[in-house]
């Protein structure tokens, strides 16, 4: 068996190699380049675009402006270019075309746009009076009124946190050539059957005649799950140009028209019995909207799901500003469960009941909004053993009691939850007639390790080594599969690639026993054993290689199903070290123990470093991680990875993953489930739960910087 | 990005010769000037290679080290002369950037980058430091990174240089192609001329800075506080120099990065010390004395209190004060 091993990646070599291509890399014969010029307002319109100078550039083909853009419309976004009106600043007002990328970009420097400006309303203070509830977006069980009546002791408090961006080191790219009216794109998709749906719908052709790829991602994490307006754009340029036309985006570029995570402004109310015993939960966040949608991402998931309390109550308001519309971005639970999990320190400190027994106290088998019994739960198990790996039992905690030199030493917890998306998937797994092993998904590996996980999935369904099977992903020309999305790729696609595997390894087996050429002829095919790339009686007397089986047949022998699985939410719980330097209100997150229950572990290494991941965007988003928005022009001011902070290797001490490792038996996915978002939800709280305790200083504003300690 | 013509000379004179037409600019490192070039803040007709010049060596001769302006700042940073002599420099350089980058930066071109300024940095934004006249965003938009020191009302935008403000905490002289140019002299307030940031006059180059060895520089350290650990600009940072005698301040010497919109001497707050025991009164009347002129704007004024508190903290290490 090689699931739950700590496998390497397959495709690691090609990574560092430069063999993995990734769509940026693609260049075809006679392509063109766009390059997109961003408005400077963020409401109003556009009065005039003068394209005289960068028509003059050499090798510019075409300028397009709202007044000669190809007509498109969108069902899922606001389509820019179709008229004057400026939603956002950044919002795409002109587009040049040239023969190189230099060529666009210099030309795109000289397109003179005059505007009608507006006054903006950029933050969620700008509008306090205009906040409402969209539909749909409160739930209510039992009595929360009640319960809070009937509580020996109340928490009640204001969280919030600031914009943030996806940044995934690969910049979105799209390369879009056509062939009559067949379009084929190379796109950093999250997805390449769900974009390839909405080019067919945004040109009006058979999805047959659409064909995405996205084989590498460095990164998405959320932001390249849609089909933005600019790939649109692009496809229709290549098509009225009818040249190939690629579009890089720049980092800068990437702060408006990719999405990002809604600031955010959040109140919770828990109510209590004096042994810790929840009787109320009510939580109410108001998040920013765009002024052309009311689609909201954060979601109050935690609170509605994670503890026994027989009296909830969320509502999500939202307010409409002149920024982007924002989107899912990596663990879009966690801005709602950082409140959740630091007013739950926060009442664990008004009860004098340690951080861990109140979660304990409040642990659930059962979903308290539906009542339905959670297939599998094994959060007890991870207080317990991410407490045991920390020497949680050591703490002292009263704020402030451990010094050492200068600093204040601060240990924090908190629960991470995140549930998981399970999309009907299909995949194909063939077995050539030399004996490898071809396996063909049109999933994604967003850099997290699926390659990997399903090489490990067909080499044990079949039992053939590892490098005897090779497998592709991201082309919509294979059987449809899952988006790599809400932590579910594996979740999703895995049951189909072992059910097709399966199948195969059946076929090859009945080939070898209904052969008087095999030695194996005769015996019962359902005693076969497969292992090593043989198949063996029973007693291993026997044994034929697949490779001799499949040369006598001559021919391939080939399998695609299809498997459905249900969504998930995989717990865990972690904990923290910080040191608190008093005199400059430095903070540095010195030790880190998390530990999980994501059903089976497919690989330990991958999923390892998802834990590490997941811990280090976490003390990003703790400590220094914000978009900085000017108030007066709705304009991102640090649109760069050098003044848009995230944690580096200096941030990051020894992370310590434990996983629980029990198969959820209602998995399809051979017992696993979505983990890739939950270690991150809780290390802001755990981190803020910390410093708390170092030094008595409660910060409810994310970030935690160092301003804020003085 | 525009088109510009690429020479590389093989001497210092050619080298001046060619930076004397209009729009060029002097390239070493490249780490600062190619980002700029590609993100549109600035663009250049003329760019005239200098790796090939013999300028890297550090030397130390006749109580003074002389650092080539092409001395990477890894290299720099590692010098056992500087290391041992100048140990603010070294810590300085080492607290900059990457290790990447350092290996790749020349300490010339280090003095010279550009300030972090969001609105600078934006091609899409106003910037009198960009176009004069144009209007400053930052006096009344986002400025939690902005200077509380020698700002105007044309620019408050921070230098971003840790280099820059340990050699001016060392007494360093600039070299040029043509004179001497004492460090503290070299950048200048924005005042009306926020474009203006160095006497430098159009195709100077420089060639490098001379340093003396003194009991000073030798007892000196560097403290950095920022966002995140590595990899990041000072929010505040303090570049401190000490002479003792005994239990008194014979000569101090204190420059400021982070806080002000060139690399920060303040003589008051030496005055403050020189002469006189250091003791946590004496460090905090230099605190003080130190951020008297400081004006502060909607998000900045916590560096007011936070280069106090980093003054305390580096004198109390570097002078053995509890």
């Amino acid at each position: 068996m090689t699931v739950g091993q700590p496998v390497e990646r397959v495709d690691g070599r090609a990574k560092v190699t430069g063999d993995a291509r990734y769509a940026a890399d693609r260049t075809l014969p006679g392509m063109l380049y766009s390059y997109l010029v961003m408005g400077t307002i963020a409401r109003g319109r556009v009065t005039s675009v003068d394209t005289a100078a960068a028509r003059a550039v050499p090798g510019v083909v075409e300028v397009f402006t709202h007044e000669n853009a190809p007509r498109l419309t969108s069902d899922q976004h606001f389509m820019p270019l179709q008229g004057t009106q400026i939603h956002y600043n950044g919002q795409i007002v002109a587009i040049t075309v040239a023969t190189t990328p230099e060529q666009a970009q210099e030309a795109a420097e000289l397109v003179r746009v005059t505007y009608a400006p507006e006054t903006p309303k950029a933050v969620i203070a700008d509008a306090l009076t205009e906040v409402y509830l969209p539909a749909n977006q409160e739930v209510i069980v039992g009595d929360p009124t009640a319960g809070l009546a009937a509580a020996e002791v109340t928490v009640t408090q204001n969280y919030s946190s600031p914009p943030h961006h996806h940044n995934p080191i690969e910049p979105h790219a799209t390369v879009a050539q056509w062939d009559g009216d067949h379009l084929t794109v190379h796109e950093t998709s999250q997805g390449v059957v769900n974009a390839q749906r909405t080019f067919a719908s945004a040109f009006a052709i058979p999805q047959t005649n659409v064909r995405v790829l996205a084989p590498y991602l460095g990164g998405g994490f959320g932001g390249k799950s849609p089909v933005w307006p600019h790939s649109l754009l692009n496809a229709a340029i290549a098509r009225q140009l009818g040249r190939p036309a690629k579009m890089v985006l720049t980092r800068a570029q990437m702060y408006s028209i990719v999405s990002h995570r809604a600031e955010f402004r959040q109140q919770v109310t828990l109510g209590a019995k004096r042994d810790g015993t929840l009787t109320a939960l009510v939580h109410l966040s108001t998040q920013q909207l765009s002024r052309t949608s009311e689609n909201m991402y954060s979601h109050s998931i935690s609170s509605r799901m994670l503890y026994a309390c027989p009296n909830i109550h969320t509502r999500q308001q939202g307010v409409r500003l002149d920024v982007p519309t924002s989107r899912f971005m990596r663990s879009p639970q966690m801005a709602s469960h950082f409140g959740l999990e630091t007013a739950l320190d926060e009442l664990s400190y008004q009860l004098g009941i340690d951080p861990v027994e109140l979660r304990r106290r409040n642990y659930t088998d059962v979903n308290p909004t539906t009542g339905e019994r959670f297939s599998s739960r094994f959060l007890l198990d991870c207080y317990k053993l991410g407490a045991d790996a920390f020497g949680w039992s050591r703490r002292n905690p009263k704020p402030g009691s451990t010094r050492d030199g200068h600093e204040f030493v601060g240990w924090g917890m908190a629960t991470e939850a995140h549930d998981h998306n399970a999309n009907p998937s299909s995949a194909m797994v063939r077995m050539a007639a030399d004996g490898t092993v071809l396996s063909q998904t049109a999933t994604q590996d967003i850099g997290t390790g699926t390659y990997t996980v399903f090489t490990q999935v067909v080499a044990d369904a079949l039992g053939v080594p590892l490098n005897q099977v090779k497998v592709e992903l991201g082309d919509t020309n294979f059987p449809p599969a899952a988006l790599s999305a809400g932590s579910g790729t594996i979740a999703s696609v895995t049951g189909a690639v072992n059910a097709a595997a399966l199948a195969v390894r059946t076929a090859v087996v009945q080939l070898a026993v209904s052969n008087p050429a095999s030695p194996l002829h005769g015996l019962p095919a359902e005693q076969i054993i497969t292992q090593h790339g043989y198949l063996f009686s029973p007693d291993r007397s026997r044994r034929e290689s697949y490779r001799a089986v499949m040369a006598r047949h001559g021919a391939p022998v080939q399998n695609t199903s299809s498997m459905t699985n249900a969504r998930g939410y995989s717990t865990g719980a972690v904990f923290v070290e910080v040191r608190v330097d008093p005199r400059y209100g430095r903070v540095r997150v010195t030790r880190g123990v998390g530990a999980y229950d994501a059903g089976r572990v497919m690989n330990h290494k991958t999923a390892g470093s998802q834990v590490i991941g997941g811990f280090t965007w976490g003390i990003g988003n703790a400590l220094m991680e914000h978009t900085v928005l000017d108030r007066r022009t709705a304009r991102v001011v640090n649109p760069n990875l050098s003044t848009y902070l995230l944690a580096v290797n200096a941030d990051v001490p020894d992370i310590q993953a434990i996983f629980v490792n029990k198969p959820d038996p209602v998995s399809t996915a051979l017992g696993a489930r979505g983990f890739g978002e939950t270690p991150i939800t809780g290390v802001p709280a755990a981190i803020g739960n910390a410093i708390f305790h170092a030094t008595g200083r409660r910060i409810r504003d994310l970030p935690f910087t160092q301003d804020k300690l003085l | 990005m525009k088109n510009f013509t690429y020479a590389a000379p093989r001497n210092v004179a050619d080298a001046v010769r060619l930076a004397g037409q209009p729009d060029a600019r002097f390239i070493a490192g490249g780490t600062d000037l190619l980002n700029l070039m590609k993100d549109g803040a600035q663009s250049h007709g003329a760019i005239i290679d200098i790796n090939g010049l013999a300028l890297g060596d550090i030397v130390q001769r006749n109580g003074v080290i002389r650092i080539g302006a092409l001395a990477r700042m890894s290299d720099v940073a590692a010098h056992p002369a500087v290391r041992r002599s100048l140990p603010v420099v070294s810590e300085a350089l080492l607290n900059s950037a990457s290790p990447q980058i350092r290996n790749m930066a020349a300490v010339g071109g280090n003095v010279l980058q550009r300030t972090r300024c969001g609105y600078f940095r934006d091609s899409g934004t106003t910037c009198n430091k960009k176009a004069p006249g144009s209007g400053c965003p930052a006096l009344e938009g986002e400025n939690r990174g902005h200077a509380v020191l020698g700002g105007s009302d044309h620019c408050i935008a921070v230098h971003p240089s840790d280099l820059a403000v340990a050699l001016l905490a060392v007494d360093a002289v600039v070299l040029t192609d043509r004179r001497r140019i004492p460090f503290a002299d070299f950048h200048v307030v924005p005042g009306t001329t926020p474009d203006q940031e160095t006497v430098l006059g159009h195709g100077e180059l420089i060639t490098g800075f001379e340093i003396p060895v003194t009991p000073l520089a030798a007892r000196s350290r560097y403290l950095k506080l920022r966002d995140r650990a590595t990899f990041e600009f000072a929010v505040v940072a303090v570049a401190a120099a000490l002479n003792m005698r005994g239990n008194t301040v014979r000569d101090v010497r204190l420059t400021f990065g982070g806080v002000a919109t060139k690399p920060w001497r303040s003589p008051e707050a030496e005055d403050a010390l020189r002469g006189k025991p250091l003791t946590t009164t004496t460090i905090t009347e230099a605190g003080r004395a130190l951020v008297r002129g400081a004006v502060t704007r909607d998000h900045n004024a916590f560096k007011v209190d936070l280069v106090q508190r980093a003054l305390d903290g580096l004198l109390r290490d570097l002078g053995g004060v509890r």
